[in-house]
């Protein structure tokens, strides 16, 4: 079969079929694709931007692509927030080259536009080239169509049509939620700089793995070694947890890899830090039930599409740059509130597997080229991504598989070929 | 004390056992109390932020494990480095014995593999200032401390397993 017409077929790209389920290998190599992605996906849909922690005091900012658009996000006198396109509206330079900082305005080197950190225009050099009477308020920087936050996480949408955030993000909400409740007042401190890496691979095989649970014994077995070295784990014993819990492939595109919770010490993390330090767990217990406490000792690695994941110890923001290059940026968190020794032990952790030189993330980066490469022998042109479709359950419209199986990832795509097949 | 040309021989000396990949005898150049750290911000407190890498002793040896005794796939096949070491400054640490070396280094490092293959048969550079404490032990010079600054350290990264 072959499909010449990139900007036609996203239905044909994504084979719906109930015991079958395949996309096809274009969608990670074709440059026009990408293109469209950059437009459907990344200009119309809720993209994340940043958590507030990350801009304190007014005057802060941050600058940010959404899809290849240049964007700043800044915290203005008033308090709020705002994103704006990072565009002078005289000759169309942009007004803020750095990565992040702190400025009470914006200046375009070209011609000394001078903006104000909501974007209102301020002034320009030699003024008197323009009427008097010029309605300055005609020129601001051009704020993104949409800035929305939910519990400090930041979206930005640069569409006008489409849900509100509030509704992109019900089915994903409460495990939000949960995972925020690590915190006994359920908030985070962002810790920069992130950790960044990149790899010659497409975005998308990135989306595709945090909530894979199929991998980790195999591509993972080198950091299973280490922790057996280390006496915390045996393979045996990590080689069984990966296969507890369960994935859920949620509506609007997001889903998700859970492991269970517990209130035992010996079974979750969370437990075991309330065991450990009698502060937190007298805070924990202070807000949370008992059932809360379960839930929100369960792990997950959770995706919100189309390219934010939650982790455990990181925010992981995935940046398309090309069709087959991608960088991707891991925010690693304070939780607040809790014994400082419990977010160092978080630090060295997320060291010790993540980011370019951990122990397990350089792994997963090695597959992808491995798939990238592949990828181009077009022989039999599909990818498979039906396991567990024969034994998923819908409860509640999750879509809930093994722990190993592809549901989420059938959620991705789903809503991946609605968006793209949109006019 | 360490004069500048010692200090640079015993950093040729360090260079080749990585470039040879002889890691276990890298490993042992260390102090017991070593840290190895490769910060995206040196200018930030390791221990409250995230670094590339932030080594105590126990974490270099798993690193150490894993490269060569793992069925690790980011280096497999293994990356080939050759290390330049150049601009050898010593000073001595007052009152601990210790010589504080300053050097940068030039590392490319490349991974061979057939035709086409994303992210082989490409040679990267990488260029780092770098700052070892080093400390007499039994006669011998070792590494209590090793900072390694890449240029583009707050850059996206490919991946860095190969030890820079």
């Amino acid at each position: 079969m072959a499909i010449t017409q990139a900007t036609h077929g996203y239905e044909e790209l994504v084979v719906d079929d109930p015991r079958e389920f395949r996309v096809h290998g274009s969608i990670y190599t074709d440059p026009r694709i990408f293109e469209e992605e950059m437009h459907r996906i990344f200009e119309r849909t809720w993209i994340y931007v940043g958590h507030e922690s990350e801009l304190p005091a007014p005057g802060d900012y941050k600058t940010v692509l959404v899809g290849r658009q240049p964007l700043i996000v800044s915290r203005h006198e008033d308090g709020r927030i705002y994103a704006l396109y990072n565009r002078c509206r005289h000759r169309g330079a942009v007004v803020c080259r750095e990565e992040r900082g702190h400025s009470n305005f914006f200046r375009c080197r070209y011609h000394n536009w001078v903006y104000a950190n909501n974007g209102a225009l301020i002034g320009m050099a030699q003024a008197s080239g323009y009427p008097e009477d010029l309605d300055r308020s005609r020129y601001s920087l051009v704020p993104a169509a949409r800035l929305e936050s939910y519990r400090g996480l930041l979206f930005v949408n640069l569409s006008y049509d489409g849900p509100s955030l509030a509704e992109h993000l019900e089915p994903v909400r409460k495990y939000v939620d949960y995972w925020l409740g690590r915190s006994p007042s359920e908030r985070i401190q962002v810790i920069l700089p992130p950790h960044r890496y990149e790899y010659p691979g497409n975005w998308k095989l990135q989306a595709e793995n945090g909530f894979d649970g199929y991998h980790g014994n195999y591509v993972h077995l080198s950091w299973q070694r280490v922790l057996q070295l280390s006496r915390e784990s045996t393979v045996e014993e990590v080689q069984q947890y990966r296969q507890e819990g369960c994935v859920r492939g949620l509506r609007n595109g997001h889903g998700l890899l859970e492991r269970p919770g517990s209130l035992n010490p010996a079974s979750s993390w969370t437990a075991r830090m309330m065991h450990r330090y009698p502060e937190y767990a007298e805070a924990m217990r202070k807000r949370f039930s008992d059932a809360e406490l379960v839930e929100i000792s369960a792990r997950r690695n959770i995706f919100v599409f189309p390219n934010l994941y939650l982790f455990d110890t990181h925010i992981r923001v995935i940046v398309p740059k090309a069709v087959d290059r991608t960088e991707v940026q891991l925010y690693v968190y304070a939780l607040e509130d809790v014994p400082e020794a419990i977010n160092r032990s978080r630090y060295r952790g997320h060291e010790r597997f993540y980011g370019p030189a951990g122990f397990g993330a350089p792994d997963d980066i090695e597959v992808f080229t491995e798939m990238q490469t592949g990828l181009q022998a077009t022989g039999d042109p599909w990818n498979l991504l039906n396991r567990g479709q024969h034994r998923e359950r819908v409860v509640d419209g999750e879509v809930i598989g093994h722990t190993t199986d592809e549901a989420p990832q059938r959620s991705f795509y789903r809503e991946w070929r609605r968006v793209m097949s949109q006019a | 004390m360490l004069t500048a040309s010692e200090a640079e021989r015993f950093l040729i000396q360090e260079a080749r056992l990585l470039d040879e990949r002889r890691f276990d005898e890298w490993e042992a150049l260390f102090t017991d109390d070593a840290v190895y750290w490769v910060p995206m911000d040196p200018d930030r407190d390791p221990t409250d932020s995230v670094s590339i890498i932030y080594d105590d002793r126990k974490r270099l040896h798993e690193r150490v494990y894993r490269l060569t005794r793992t069925p690790v796939l980011d280096q497999n096949p293994p990356s080939r480095t050759v290390r330049i070491v150049a601009n050898v400054e010593v000073e001595p640490v007052d009152g601990t014995g210790e010589q504080r070396v300053r050097c940068n280094q030039l590392i490319a490092e490349m991974r061979p593999g057939g035709p086409g293959q994303a992210g082989l048969n490409s040679p990267r550079w990488l260029a780092a200032r770098c700052e070892y404490r080093l400390r007499p032990v039994d006669g011998q010079w070792r590494i209590a401390f090793k900072k390694v600054v890449l240029l583009d350290s707050d850059q996206a990264q490919y991946n860095l397993s190969f030890i820079p």
